[in-house]
């Protein structure tokens, strides 16, 4: 027999809370404590008010650049969820409701798209990285991060977030390919959002799906509604639980949708179909959860109103701590580089002249 | 960019960087009124810069007592959007637009407010260094201290606090409008001899006020608008009124920027395209493409630029500098729906006489559907107008700036010829050499005009 089969797999597509409201109970019954489910729904209103505000703020000049999560709410949460609190997320920039369900301050974000280096100063204690703006550096960290902690046998893992467009790069292979070989407990979660700024996920690969993605590297590879946080969470838990046996990596498309432009330097109609927009607004994370909370007598409208109300105080709170840090020092420029400054940057600092201005500290002694 | 600075008092919203590295935006349409109270985040306006049309929210709650600025201005990164004020004088503000936060406030001061954030064309902060051929003397506004924060390094600010000059006064004359340690230091002399204060009293200087500078480079910030006040427009009779904007505008900038830059003059002649006339029709023939004259004129015209390069150039006002070109970028004018669009054909002086149909071609049709991508706009250094296609002789076209010279080619028509003493009905093709003058003189004009006008009349010459 010359030809035979070599290699043949599947790839799972996992739904459990779909766009119409039906609710698998065999997978769904018990994955998130239904207790937990109201302080989950408040966290998430909060997510999105933030998330509209911050837009608002780049547009009156209060911030530098701001790239919105709305739409992409579940896949993060859902890990933060699946996760332990020395467990890293390690993630892009669409990752808010689980990086602030894991505990880090929203001011963080809010500071480090103001411009402001302190935003990236996570709190200890917090098991993440600061959110990742060159494409797909971060799957690296996540993979040197689980490879340490395997070194250091602690039992913790890594979940690393990143976009379609990410795994078209070389940093991608190279983080999967550690991982895999190694055995390393990381969870790739790759949030396909359908666009990688203005290329459609359609243009950036030729597959079928971006699960696939992961598996010629040697790793289970599952693929889920990545606005159904159900769906989410069963994939994650799957996945954190062979990273913390040991068993290795895990790679998870999340098929999700970007509502918004990309940042706020990006107008999206320029180049998508206002239809394939409304389909994905039927799809929405946030009012699918909400429906059938409702339904399920887990939340009710005045709930709703009440988080409406807090969020909104609690988005003014932050923005109000985030513009009213104080301003550094202006010798701080000179703090951070050198454990010995040296003479030339002394001079400097002292004199708050440089010769790159045609100026000669010198020159004021 | 950097995100500017907000006043601390609220009193005006300055607009900011829209997306990344917006400089202006264009005032689509206002969302609120003189008057109006503003929740935060309230939309104030829509704008639309060259990536987004975006809606610009108010950063804070508040009365809005002026909008700065009507719908279709071009508003530049860093001028007034709005002006805030009291409740209670608002409802006096709409009426009668007087800022309400200023006593001082006479007339002249009033224009110079509003001239300083929304005309088209003003140079605020980012504005480019105007060129030591071209700077008029018009009157640059003073960025007024309670105003806008001025452009200047930590160390610059530190030296005009040595000198007790407030810096958001000075005037910067260097790159992008940033105020320099010698600008702090010719502030401060001025200061002693008592000029500085006159211009504190009216919050404005003139270009005259400013010392030269040896480094053109590095001359002042002007305003680019004229300071000739409008002329009235009486309405009536008007049937349709056509807002001023768009590619429109951009076209009536270029063409602005042209005249008031170069010293333009046209020299006109006509080739006697007979036998180019039987040639055309042969290469047809063979090519089985229909051929108008235009592929055969860039061949003569890159022949007569190679002879006479002075005509392939383009003036770097900034620097002071004339670039000459060793290849033949040629921008070809091309009437669209949009209006005139001014696509580049590289290389022309490579291009066969077909390839160069072909390109010229292809151009053309990526304006008309508006796909052409913008760097196929830019970086020709001669062109040409086949404004024979409509219709017409001779014509005076306006240099495409930064360019030297543009050649327009009339309708070729029957004309009785005369050669050796000899009567002949022939075929004459009108050209219309247009030059800028402070680059090339007369006698370089005519010389080439009459390279281009040999080489037309001798298809040999041209195409062997």
């Amino acid at each position: 027999m010359p030809i035979t089969t070599a290699y043949e797999t599947r790839i799972d597509h996992v739904s459990i809370l779909d766009e119409h409201g039906a609710f698998d109970e065999s997978l769904g019954q018990g994955l998130i404590p239904e207790d937990q489910l109201p302080a989950i729904m408040e966290h998430l209103v909060f997510c999105r008010q933030l998330d509209e505000t911050a837009f608002k703020l780049q547009r009156s000049g209060r911030m530098g650049t701001y790239p919105q999560n709305t739409g992409q709410e579940m896949p993060s949460l859902a890990a933060a969820l699946a996760i332990d609190k020395a467990d890293w997320l390690v993630t892009c920039y669409r990752e808010n409701t689980g990086l602030f369900w894991h505990g880090l301050p929203p001011e963080c974000i809010l500071l480090h798209w103001m411009g402001d280096e302190r935003g990236n100063h996570i709190p200890a204690g917090v098991n993440a990285t600061p959110i990742a703006i060159p494409i797909g550096t971060q799957m690296l960290h996540a993979a040197g991060l689980a490879w340490a902690e395997k070194a250091k046998k602690t039992g913790a893992i890594a979940v690393t977030f990143f976009g379609d467009g990410a795994t078209s790069e070389g940093d991608f292979h190279e983080a999967a390919n550690f991982a895999a070989s190694l055995k390393l407990p990381v969870v790739f979660c790759c949030q396909n959002n359908g666009w990688a700024i203005s290329v459609p996920s359609s243009v950036q690969s030729a597959g079928e799906t971006f699960a696939q993605r992961g598996i010629s590297y040697g790793m289970p590879c599952v693929r889920a509604d990545g606005n159904d946080l159900f769906a989410m969470t069963k994939v994650m838990k799957d996945a954190v639980a062979r990273a913390r046996a040991g068993e290795g990596p895990t790679f998870i498309e999340a098929v999700t949708y970007r509502l918004r432009d990309h940042t706020t330097a990006d107008d999206a109609r320029r180049y998508r179909d206002a239809g394939e927009l409304e389909t994905w607004e039927a799809r929405d994370p946030l009012p699918r959860l909400q429906r059938w909370m409702e339904a399920k007598g887990l939340w009710d409208k005045s709930q709703h109103e009440k988080a409406m109300k807090s969020g909104e105080e609690r988005v003014a709170e932050i923005i109000s701590n985030a513009e009213g840090i104080a301003a550094p020092d202006r010798s701080e420029f000179f703090d951070h580089m050198y454990a010995d400054l040296p003479e030339s940057l002394k001079r400097q600092r002292d004199s708050k002249r440089t010769t790159s201005l045609g100026q000669f500290p010198e020159d004021l002694a | 960019m950097a995100q500017v600075k907000q006043p601390a008092d609220k009193s005006h919203f300055i607009l900011p960087d829209l997306g990344e590295g917006v400089h202006e935006a264009e005032l689509i349409k206002w969302r609120v009124s003189a008057g109006d109270r503003v929740a935060e985040h309230q939309t104030l306006a829509e704008m639309e810069t060259d990536k987004a049309l975006v809606e610009v929210p108010s950063p804070w709650a508040g009365v809005v007592t002026e909008l700065c600025g009507a719908e279709g201005d071009i508003i530049n990164v860093g001028a007034v959007l709005v002006r805030y004020g009291e409740a209670e004088t608002a409802g006096e503000t709409a009426i009668t637009p007087e800022p309400t936060q200023t006593t001082e406030a006479e007339s002249p001061a009033n224009e110079e407010r509003e001239d300083a954030g929304t005309v088209v064309g003003s140079v605020n902060n980012d504005g480019a260094a105007p060129s030591a051929l071209t700077r008029r003397r018009t009157e640059a506004t003073e960025a007024p201290a309670e105003q806008a924060r001025a452009l200047a390094t930590p160390a610059v600010r530190g030296i005009a606090k040595q000198l007790g000059v407030d810096i958001n006064r000075v005037l910067g004359t260097g790159r992008g409008g940033r105020v320099t340690a010698s600008d702090v230091e010719r502030f401060a002399q001025h200061g002693a001899t008592g000029e500085a204060s006159s211009h504190q009293a009216n919050t404005r200087v003139t270009v005259a006020d400013i010392p030269e500078h040896s480094n053109p480079a590095a001359a002042p910030a002007v305003v680019g608008e004229s300071t000739l006040p409008p002329v009235p427009v009486d309405p009536s009779g008007t049937t349709e009124v056509i807002p001023f904007r768009g590619v429109r505008r951009k076209i009536a900038e270029a063409l602005d920027r042209s005249v008031k830059t170069a010293v333009h003059f046209t020299v006109v002649d006509e080739a006697d395209i007979t036998d180019l006339d039987r040639k055309r029709k042969e290469y047809s023939a063979i090519t089985g493409r229909k051929l108008s004259f235009l592929p055969f004129v860039i061949r003569a015209v890159a022949h007569g630029l190679r002879e006479h390069p002075a005509l392939n150039a383009v003036v770097d006002e900034a620097k002071s500098e004339i670039h000459r070109k060793g290849n033949l970028n040629l921008g070809i004018a091309v009437d669209s729906d949009a209006g005139l669009m001014v696509p580049v054909l590289r290389n022309a002086e490579k291009l066969a006489i077909v390839e160069a149909a072909e390109g010229v071609a292809r151009l053309a049709a990526g304006c008309r559907d508006r796909s052409i991508p913008r760097e196929e706009l830019t970086g020709s250094s001669f062109t040409i107008s086949n404004v024979g296609s409509y219709g017409g002789r001779f014509a005076t076209p306006v240099i495409n700036h930064p360019e030297v010279a543009i050649l327009a080619v009339g309708r070729g028509y029957e004309k009785v010829l005369a050669k050796d003493g000899r009567i002949y009905a022939g075929l004459s093709l009108p050209m219309s050499l247009s030059c800028d003058h402070r680059v090339v003189d007369g006698a370089e004009g005519a010389r080439f005009l009459n390279t281009v006008k040999r080489l037309l009349e001798d298809p040999n010459a041209l195409l062997g």
